[in-house]
């Protein structure tokens, strides 16, 4: 359901920014993480974010509000993290996946891990799109909303990353010749 | 052309992709710092409105109360300097009358013995 939070009926809630925290730390992070590559960058872009959410607390009206609240500002300084840097994604991947290194559960499969390597190639407004489509599970509207993009504009991101995506793991992933 | 994005239309590519973009962990120190950096706490919460709303309206009137006590008493002393000045000015003209009086007696005894 697309949580616009400007028409939410307003109730009592009374956040506990801790579990928050607790609650919302993987999804910022994933989110940062995909939009930039690079692990450093997007734990600093986790904690700015949720720094920023402490200082707009008393603003937020729901658990849900909360949550797209965090999901919108991730992405909103994952994009600005990326301009200040001017740096493409896939450097910042293999710079991700050689320098800082990842436990062993953190590791996606072999082929995860090819996928997120072509994601990081997309041009950046059809990633942002397919990762929240694909990580957060997303509906067209709630990406709109998250983006704060028109909707026609959203579907058409995700049909030309997807389309793209789609292309190139049939180039790169033997595995998805026949899909493609 | 839109995309069909209705999960029965979801193909296998699109199943795969939603295997691989699961959510990672976060660094096990996130949150830490987070919390280090994070804004002190207010000690203690700020009364409600209205209980600060009572306390200024008492201390305005004690305020208040306390001026126009003030008031009260500058005019009950200037009330009590003013009838210590109209007691000495009866005084005044009771001795003055006295001496007249005296007066007036020894003129009236010259005149007699002349």
């Amino acid at each position: 359901m697309l949580m616009a939070p400007d028409r939410q009926p307003k109730f009592a809630w009374h956040p506990d920014f801790e579990r928050l925290v607790d609650e919302h730390q993987s999804m910022v992070f994933s989110l940062a993480l995909r939009m930039t590559g690079d692990r450093g960058l997007a734990e600093e872009i986790a904690q700015d974010v949720f720094l920023e959410l402490d200082n707009n607390l008393g603003r937020l009206e729901s658990a849900e509000h909360a949550c797209f609240w965090l999901r919108r500002v991730a992405m909103s300084r994952s994009a600005d993290a990326l301009r200040r840097r001017k740096v493409r994604g896939l450097d910042l991947w293999v710079e991700m996946e050689d320098v800082h290194g990842l436990n062993p559960e953190e590791r996606s499969t072999p082929l995860g891990s090819r996928l997120e390597e072509l994601l990081a190639t997309l041009p950046e407004p059809q990633r942002a799109a397919l990762i929240l489509r694909y990580q957060e599970d997303l509906s067209p509207e709630e990406i709109a909303a998250a983006l704060e993009a028109p909707l026609a504009t959203v579907k058409s991101q995700l049909q030309r990353g997807l389309k793209l995506l789609r292309s190139k793991a049939a180039t790169h992933l033997k595995e998805y010749v026949r899909g493609a | 052309m839109e995309p069909d994005l209705r999960p029965e239309s979801i193909d296998e590519f699109e199943r795969e992709l939603q295997q691989a973009f699961h959510r990672r962990p976060a660094p096990p120190g996130l949150k830490g710092k987070i919390m280090a950096r994070r804004r002190p706490q207010p000690t203690r919460a700020l009364a409600p409105l209205w209980m600060r709303l009572a306390a200024s309206i008492v201390i305005v009137a004690l305020i208040g109360g306390g001026v126009a006590l003030r008031n009260r008493e500058e005019e009950r002393k200037g009330e009590a300097a003013r009838q210590q000045v109209f007691t000495a000015l009866r005084l005044t003209n009771r001795a003055l009358n006295h001496v007249n009086q005296q007066l007036a007696s020894h003129n009236r005894t010259q005149d007699s013995q002349n």
